[in-house]
């Protein structure tokens, strides 16, 4: 387990040394892959999802996520509009780099991730903070979680 | 299907777009909020300019210097006497606010595609997945800014003093004070909620159909002129919003679909305002 768990964490940063190696047109279009490949929410959840469970609304278009701990590892769960890929993307890269880590990895996350990854040069200074919040909103929800464990 | 319902050589419609893309004096451009959505897939011929990494210095809260500006047009095919024509998402907010840049900065041609993304996406027409196309280098010579259609802070504070004709057009509970940030947008909010003294609340959407065309004149001149009691001769009208971009929706019906003679937008906007030390300010809560 903490070998697992210390793997996954280096994908995170192996996720900004590569971003860092990319010029602003690339990452943007890495990004767009991310969204690409966000998994569709399981079916269990959408009932949920279409009850208004969950929804993010620091977001315009509908993003609904789920952050879950189970067996000591964080589970992310999301379901976004593909008509808003940067939002789309990025949480799908949140969800992708921090899915199986532990609680107490999750919550370490920077709020610099951002500016890490280099996706304030990519997409400008007014759409940081959107991201930001979700960023702030999964880690919330870790923290809750952890709080109803223990 | 067009569903253009203006007459207006300023605002043409997807039909319009569809036959005259490939044109050599025509350039098409996507200004989006979501920057990757032009990337996800777009109109065949269109080139991007966002307003945000594009159009705007980086480092101080202002536009391109005008060789900068000339330089990015000549970079995207566009030259002086080139017609562009701007379409996004959101209702062509991003379009309207990309089209104002592009006036202030003095280009002659500018149009609007009506219904932006979405009614072209309702009409079934195809978006491509590719890169942007490389068209050969314009020829740009970069003209003075025409700041008639800028307002700044200390003419608005004049203006707000002499009673004169202001539009907010963010939503009611933004207006009132209710809300410090518009729904759904926390992160752009300011020290303090309401709005500018004497501005009156039309939000920006009222100008909209569903399908994100623009409504028909009559129906714009209830709202505007009767509603709103703006008159299309004298003072300057101004609006703004919170970052300029909804009120340059507003400021394109009433300047160009309307044919007001002096409409300004404020883009300092709330943001600005809500954020000054020692203005006055309104709350109706």
């Amino acid at each position: 387990m903490i070998n697992q768990t210390s793997n996954r964490k280096n994908k995170l940063e192996e996720l900004k040394r590569e971003f860092g190696e990319l010029d602003v047109r690339d990452r943007l279009e890495t990004l767009l892959e991310f969204s690409d490949e966000l998994p569709d929410l399981p079916e269990s959840y959408r009932a949920r999802r279409d009850a208004g469970e969950n929804r993010v609304h620091e977001c315009q278009t509908p993003v609904y996520i789920w952050v879950e701990v189970a067996d000591g590892q964080v589970e992310i769960y999301a379901d976004v509009s593909r008509d808003a890929p940067t939002v789309r993307g990025f949480i799908s890269l949140l969800a992708n780099t921090l899915c199986g880590l532990a609680p107490a990895e999750v919550l370490a996350v920077k709020p610099t991730l951002l500016t890490e990854l280099g996706l304030v040069e990519a997409l400008g200074m007014v759409r940081m903070r959107g991201l930001h919040a979700i960023l702030h909103r999964i880690k919330l929800k870790v923290q809750r979680a952890v709080g109803e464990v223990g | 299907m067009s569903t253009t319902s203006i007459e207006s050589e300023l605002l043409v419609s997807t039909d319009w777009v569809d036959e005259h893309r490939n044109d050599d004096n025509v350039r098409i451009v996507e200004s989006d909020e979501d920057l990757l959505l032009y990337q996800q897939g777009h109109i065949r011929e269109a080139v991007k300019i966002d307003w945000q990494t594009d159009l705007q210095d980086q480092t101080i809260r202002d536009y391109l210097s005008k060789d900068r500006f000339a330089q990015l047009c000549a970079s995207k095919g566009i030259s002086n006497d080139t017609t562009v024509v701007f379409y996004g998402d959101k209702n062509n907010w991003w379009a309207c606010h990309a089209f104002w840049a592009f006036k202030l900065f003095g280009h002659d041609h500018c149009w609007i595609m009506d219904g932006g993304r979405r009614r072209w996406e309702l009409d079934g027409r195809e978006f491509v997945r590719e890169p942007e196309p490389d068209y050969p280098r314009g020829t740009y010579a970069a003209k003075d800014p025409d700041l008639s259609i800028r307002a700044f802070r200390d003419e608005v504070l004049q203006h707000q003093a002499a009673g004169k004709s202001m539009i907010d057009v963010r939503s009611p509970s933004e207006y009132t004070g209710e809300l410090l940030h518009m729904e759904d947008y926390p992160q752009e909010g300011a020290l303090r909620a309401g709005h500018i003294p004497g501005a009156a609340n039309v939000p920006w959407s009222r100008a909209v159909n569903d399908d994100g065309t623009v409504k028909s004149e009559a129906e714009l001149e209830q709202i505007y002129l009767n509603e709103a009691g703006l008159k299309r001769e004298g003072d300057t009208i101004i609006v703004y919003c919170r970052i300029g971009e909804r009120s340059s929706h507003t400021w394109f019906v009433l300047k160009y679909l309307l044919g007001f003679d002096n409409v300004k937008n404020y883009d300092g906007s709330w943001t600005e305002w809500g954020n000054l030390v020692g203005v006055p300010i309104e709350k109706n809560v």
